[in-house]
């Protein structure tokens, strides 16, 4: 696999973003090459979710800078890092609450439907063409992640698993290259996380790359090419999951305490 | 295992679709509307009709601010004092017919909403609340203080007087206070006037207004109601949005301004109060946030209750009872009478559950069961 040189998509130098006091991310290198899985993994608290939220454009980083399809989005909005294509779901699901499944997914092509609001309000035949193609859409991407039901319904009459893969077919209706997933399996149980696993590599067959956060090492080693380790903001591994498997420092600030855990379950 | 199941798609008799019932409710309201002056023109009906329908537009300009795109505006009857002003203005200044000073009212409007919006939607919400509230009384205050004359010299705009002699509408030559003969029947002025605002109500307010919501630009101000930072992931930048929804709520106030200016024929500054703003408030929220229905019937009710009670002693208080009734309906349905995520204001849900039991009991199926873990 490593002989193939693939294109960086995505590159994070230095990164560093303070709260206060709190050093969130200290000093975060990363980089995501096209079509590759890459996990982002680490102990409660140890600025996972705040290195995705600085790279979507959420979170202002402090210094350091941060490259996607070669120019920098450190300062660029979160809606514009989104349709230049990078997609991600929240670690707590944030669906739209009062709008229905189809709706909710549909959101996800607003940037590139061709359609005024003038349109909406005479219904021109833009209007049409464009919901139609948008709703299509919004079915492809909902089957495309198994969802198989009443799209009409509000997304809370789904249960949680169900929740989890419409925000996934959402961000991927905004057709991204990259695709930031935040704890994608918490919540979920044995059989929905075979699907997750499965789901993902599909996603993957399509050429769109992967960045994982996740706490199950199970799914983690069985789907990354690469995985990054944090503690306390600060990177300490990146290699393939055997390098990460064997690392000492990581096995020491992280697995030996998961593997605890899970010896406790 | 409890995932995997989903609501299965039950055909029902077309009786129950709620869809169906609901563009019934619809259409009787339309025959309603347009009929009415056929068996009742009186002055007073027809008066307070008027006003109700201008409430009824005004109710769905405010239920894209507060009901789509979830910001609260508490001044939002500045921008119906703005449209009253401009019309007036324009048309006694320059001798232009009223349909003219139309573009005028809409331009006064969105420049209006961007001062006002731009700075402040983009912080949170609260801030909206806060600066429109200040809003609508700097704006209701200079009017009261407000005198221009007319170029010829002649007092226009007269301070606590406000404006009188407004014009009325005139198409070419024919002016609403002429009249229309149709096949013998005079047709006069109220009757006219109450028409052409039902239709615009109805057009550009109640229809206009849904066809806007169920499209792109309506899917992204619910969007941004419902979670910003989550809207914001979905490429939909939440600024312009924001600022949109509050434009075209300007925007159709101020029309809604023109409207009741010139059934009024006059403007009174004291009409511009705090109390009109929360009434349109209260309109959409006990009608239910984002639902046309809903809106429409708030609409209606704050309108026309106070001027169906004005003869009853005991309701010399009726915003006590607003009040009390604003509280209630907060207790009982948080989400208004007739909620956006229901197509019908009973519980729809509950029919549906029912239908599918007796069905399920004469098929002998146990279909209750999944029923229950359906809908949890
Ligand atoms: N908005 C914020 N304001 C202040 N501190 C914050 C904020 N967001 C995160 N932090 C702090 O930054 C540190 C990293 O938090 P972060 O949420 O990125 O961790 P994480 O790796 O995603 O953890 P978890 O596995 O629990 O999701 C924590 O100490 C947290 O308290
Ligand atoms: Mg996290």
């Amino acid at each position: 696999m490593s002989e193939t040189p693939r294109d960086t998509l995505l590159e994070v130098r230095d990164l560093v973003l303070r709260f206060g006091g709190v050093v969130a991310v200290d000093g975060l290198n990363m980089s995501v090459h096209a079509g590759e899985i890459v996990s982002v993994i680490g102990p409660n608290g140890a600025g996972k979710t705040s290195a995705f939220n600085c790279i979507s454009g959420f979170y202002r980083a402090n210094s350091g800078s941060i490259r996607f399809l070669g120019q920098s989005i450190l300062r660029r909005q979160p809606s514009t890092i989104t349709k230049m294509g990078m997609a991600r779901t929240f670690q707590n699901l944030r669906l739209f609450k009062e709008m229905s499944i189809l709706d909710n997914v549909k959101t996800g092509a607003h940037y590139r439907m061709k359609q005024h609001w003038f349109d909406a309000l005479l219904h021109t035949p833009a209007y049409g063409k464009s919901e139609r193609e948008c709703e299509d859409d919004a079915r492809y991407w909902l089957d495309f992640v198994g969802f198989k039901g009443d799209t009409s319904m509000y997304v809370t009459a789904l249960p949680y698993g169900e929740q989890r893969r419409v925000e996934i077919a959402r961000a991927l209706m905004t057709k991204p290259r990259v695709l930031m997933l935040d704890e994608p399996a918490a919540g979920l149980n044995h059989s929905e996380k075979q699907g997750l696993i499965e789901l993902i590599r599909r996603i993957q067959a399509l050429g769109i790359s992967i960045v994982l956060i996740e706490h199950d090492m199970g799914l983690v080693m069985d789907i990354s090419e690469r995985i990054i380790v944090l503690n306390y903001g600060k990177e300490i591994a990146d290699g393939t999951p055997d390098e990460i498997r064997n690392d000492p420092l990581v096995v020491e600030a992280y697995l030996g305490t998961d593997e605890d855990e899970e010896d406790a379950e | 295992m409890a995932s995997a199941t989903i609501a299965p798609a039950l055909k029902q008799p077309a009786w129950t679709n709620d869809r169906n019932v609901l563009r019934v409710l619809a259409i009787v309201f339309v025959v309603f509307v347009y009929v009415l002056p056929l068996i009742d023109d009186s002055t007073k009906t027809m008066d307070f009709m008027t006003k109700a329908m201008i409430y009824v537009f005004l109710g769905m300009g405010l239920n894209v601010v507060v009901g789509y795109a979830g910001l609260l505006d508490l001044g939002y009857i500045a921008f119906y004092a703005i449209g009253a002003y401009t019309c007036g203005i324009l048309t006694q200044a320059f001798h232009i017919p009223q349909w003219a000073a139309v573009p005028g009212v809409v331009v006064a409007c969105i420049i209006a909403g961007i001062i006002i919006g731009g700075p402040t939607l983009r912080l949170r919400s609260d801030y909206l609340a806060i600066v429109t509230l200040g809003f609508g009384e700097i704006i209701r205050v200079t009017a009261r203080n407000l005198t221009i004359d007319a170029p010829d010299g002649s007092p226009m705009v007269r301070g606590p007087s406000g404006m009188a002699n407004i014009e009325q509408w005139s198409f070419g030559g024919w002016s609403f206070t002429d009249g229309l003969n149709i096949g013998g029947m005079f047709i006069r002025e109220q009757v006219i006037f109450y028409y052409f605002v039902t239709t615009i109500a109805l057009v550009l307010g109640v229809f206009g207004i849904s066809r806007l919501a169920n499209g792109r630009l309506g899917r992204a101000w619910k969007a941004v109601r419902d979670d910003e930072d989550a809207a914001e992931a979905m490429g939909i930048n939440t600024y312009t949005t924001k600022i949109t929804a509050y434009i075209i709520g300007a925007v159709w106030a101020g029309l809604a301004g023109q409207l009741s200016a010139t059934q009024q024929l006059s403007i009174a500054p004291t009409s511009f109060e705090f109390l009109f703003s929360a009434l349109i408030l209260m309109a959409v929220v006990i009608g239910g946030m984002g639902s046309t229905p809903g809106v429409v019937l708030g609409a209606m009710f704050v309108s026309l209750v106070p001027n169906l009670l004005r003869n009853y002693e005991w309701a010399e208080n009726r915003y006590l009872y607003f009040g009390i009734l604003l509280v209630v309906v907060m207790l009982f349905r948080p989400k208004g009478f007739w909620p956006a995520t229901d197509i019908l204001p009973w519980s729809s849900e509950k029919i549906h559950k029912w239908l599918t039991a007796r069905k399920a009991a004469k098929a002998g199926k146990d279909l209750i069961a999944t029923e229950e873990d359906t809908y949890e």
